[in-house]
């Protein structure tokens, strides 16, 4: 059985590494939304994904994120380029041109607009897996929850119990790859003895699952109540005042870092007030069929 | 069927930061119809070895070779995996884990039923191996989860023990059992030795290595570091191993050393030692 180990924390102690959780998280944040935000034209729209991908391999060089992680999860990926393609192919087009027909399969016309469509979404949704792998596998669990913990500090004012929420957080974020341990020996236990996790028909399948699942579930539910015994006996109060043992600090790189990221944040920005009329299938368009633009 | 390990490594976490060679390049031999005792320190890598005795986990490189069965690095070339886990069966540390059906009697019938025997026929072979491990009618039709952790492995024990594999591996059966379960499942091991069983068993009880095994492996940090008989093991006085000497092997060669003759490579239990004392 292959481990999951995208996004698991890797612990190097890389610049990107040694950077602030809760800078690090508003970064993610920013570059999420300069990925979503839609740029009108479509050159610009080549150009700043362009840059921005180039941005992200280089920050993931930097930060020793495994390029092999992210290519194993993107192999995962063809059945929803598919999907996407032919929900694209079937959904009608508002700018209909017939300029724009790529072939014909019988008498379906497919516009260049479906591959279009469909390629950007799936080149946002590999940079968004990019920048989330960037996060996860350079912050600690705990120190992404301590980051979370301070954005979340406001809401102490309206007597939401913050700590509570990141204690709970940080604990089901430990568990994540105790569990997944465990989901491999109770594989491997039960295959020997004789249950096939791979092969078989969806009843074999279904009994393979059901083998797995109830002793995870047990096994977990007899975890947490002994963690909460744990706690409990080692006099854990929810809403004590408690001290913290690792600080955040705000450091030189983070302040550089930030604003780098807010500047391609500010050029998004300003390239999608920038209105221009071209329309992106016109581009691709022009690329094949080298007519003038505009 | 015999296994041999050859030239067998194993890293966790390969390529990563907090890689982990646990196994370096162990080869041997384990013997047909004995019982093989392994054992090793904490981490030695003694459960990291026996998984891949059944294709549960595959080497980094090198091979096993169980019979006409070939496990190498790369699982896509590892054929008939199913049929060669009907011969060598293991129960891992904690087998209570793997309990999940609603009574006693089905959860021990689920091994067979994957290999495709009927119902009946797989609860009744049940029955006889739930009785192996000594639980009796009451238990049957009781749920796998309102047992006690000794009873929970018993029942774990007569799940693989149904499948009547000709390879048993047992990986530290009788860790936190009483003495009564420990000495059942123990005489039991013996029993289906005698039956002609090949047993691979992993403990760290000196005792049960003196006791039991025909044949003792001792693993440390990944090596192998000893291959041969118990009496022969206890009888290098070598710090290296850091062994913890069972009692009465430390008792017999004090007797010895006081001058009595006897045969220590005889000595199994105390009931040898009477017999070796009366002899004389
Ligand atoms: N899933 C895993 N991921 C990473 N490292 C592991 C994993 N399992 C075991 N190891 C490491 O491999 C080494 C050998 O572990 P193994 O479980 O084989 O030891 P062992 O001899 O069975 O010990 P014990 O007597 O405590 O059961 C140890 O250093 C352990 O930390
Ligand atoms: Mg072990």
């Amino acid at each position: 059985m292959s481990k999951i180990t995208f996004g698991r924390f890797s612990p190097y102690n890389t610049i990107v590494h040694r950077l602030d959780a809760r800078n690090k998280i508003l970064m993610t944040i920013l570059l999420l939304v300069s990925i979503f935000l839609k740029v009108n034209s479509w050159s610009s729209t080549l150009i700043m994904s362009a840059f921005m991908l180039l941005f992200l391999i280089l920050f993931m060089l930097i930060s020793k994120v495994s390029f092999i992680d992210l290519f194993k999860s993107l192999k995962t990926m063809w059945l929803l380029v598919i999907f996407l393609l032919i929900i694209y192919i079937f959904i009608p087009n508002p700018n209909y041109n017939p300029e724009h027909i790529a072939f014909y399969i019988g008498r379906l016309a497919i516009n260049y607009d479906a591959f279009y469509q469909s390629g950007y979404i799936i080149l946002r949704i590999v940079m968004m897996l990019m920048v989330t792998m960037i996060l996860t596998s350079t912050t600690s669990p705990m120190d992404l929850t301590y980051g979370l913990e301070w954005y979340m500090t406001p809401l102490k004012l309206i007597r939401v119990p913050t700590h509570i929420i990141a204690m709970t957080l940080s604990i089901a974020l430990r568990f994540i790859p105790t569990l997944l341990d465990e989901t491999e020996r109770i594989m491997k236990a039960q295959s020997s003895r004789g249950v096939d996790f791979v092969h078989g028909g969806i009843g074999k399948k279904f009994t393979a699952i059901i083998s797995l699942i109830i002793p995870l579930f047990v096994s977990a539910i007899g975890r947490s109540e002994e963690l909460s015994n744990a706690m409990e006996a080692r006099g854990y109060d929810p809403y004590a005042k408690r001290s913290k043992y690792r600080k955040l600090t705000f450091s030189w790189a983070d302040l550089f870092g930030l604003l780098l990221i807010l500047c391609i944040f500010g050029a998004v920005l300003t390239l999608r007030t920038y209105d221009s009329n071209v329309m992106p299938v016109d581009f691709i368009y022009w690329i094949f069929k080298a007519k003038p633009l505009f | 069927m015999s296994i041999k390990i050859e030239n067998v490594s194993y890293t966790y976490l390969k390529k990563t930061p907090n890689e982990v060679e646990a196994l370096h390049n162990v080869s041997f031999e384990i013997k047909e119809k004995k019982i093989t005792a392994i054992i090793g320190h904490t981490g030695s890598g003694k459960s990291t070895l026996i998984q891949m005795l059944n294709a549960l986990s595959t080497p980094t490189s090198g091979r096993i070779i169980v019979d006409r069965f070939e496990i190498g690095p790369n699982p896509k070339k590892n054929k008939n995996i199913k049929e060669l886990r009907r011969h060598i069966a293991s129960i891992f540390q904690f087998p209570e884990y793997q309990l999940f059906e609603e009574t006693v009697e089905k959860d021990v019938a689920f091994g067979l039923k994957n290999y495709g025997v009927k119902q009946e026929e797989a609860i009744k072979r049940g029955h006889e191996a739930l009785k192996q491990v000594g639980l009796d009618e009451s238990f049957f039709s009781r749920s796998p989860f309102e047992l006690s952790g000794g009873e929970k492995r018993r029942v774990a024990i007569a799940g693989i023990l149904v499948l009547d594999p000709d390879i048993l591996v047992l990986d530290e059966p009788t860790a936190g059992l009483d003495p009564e379960g420990t000495r059942i499942i123990l005489d039991l091991i013996k029993e289906l030795n005698n039956q002609g069983k090949t047993i691979i068993l992993v403990t760290h009880d000196m005792n049960i290595v003196l006791n039991y095994a025909d044949e003792v492996v001792v693993l440390k940090e990944g090596n192998l570091v000893y291959q041969g008989v118990p009496s022969e093991l206890f009888s290098l006085s070598s710090d290296d191993l850091s062994l913890e000497i069972p009692p009465l092997y430390q008792f017999s060669k004090a007797l010895i050393d006081k001058g009595l003759n006897i045969n220590i490579n005889s000595i199994k239990n105390i009931d040898d030692l009477i017999k070796e004392i009366n002899r004389k």
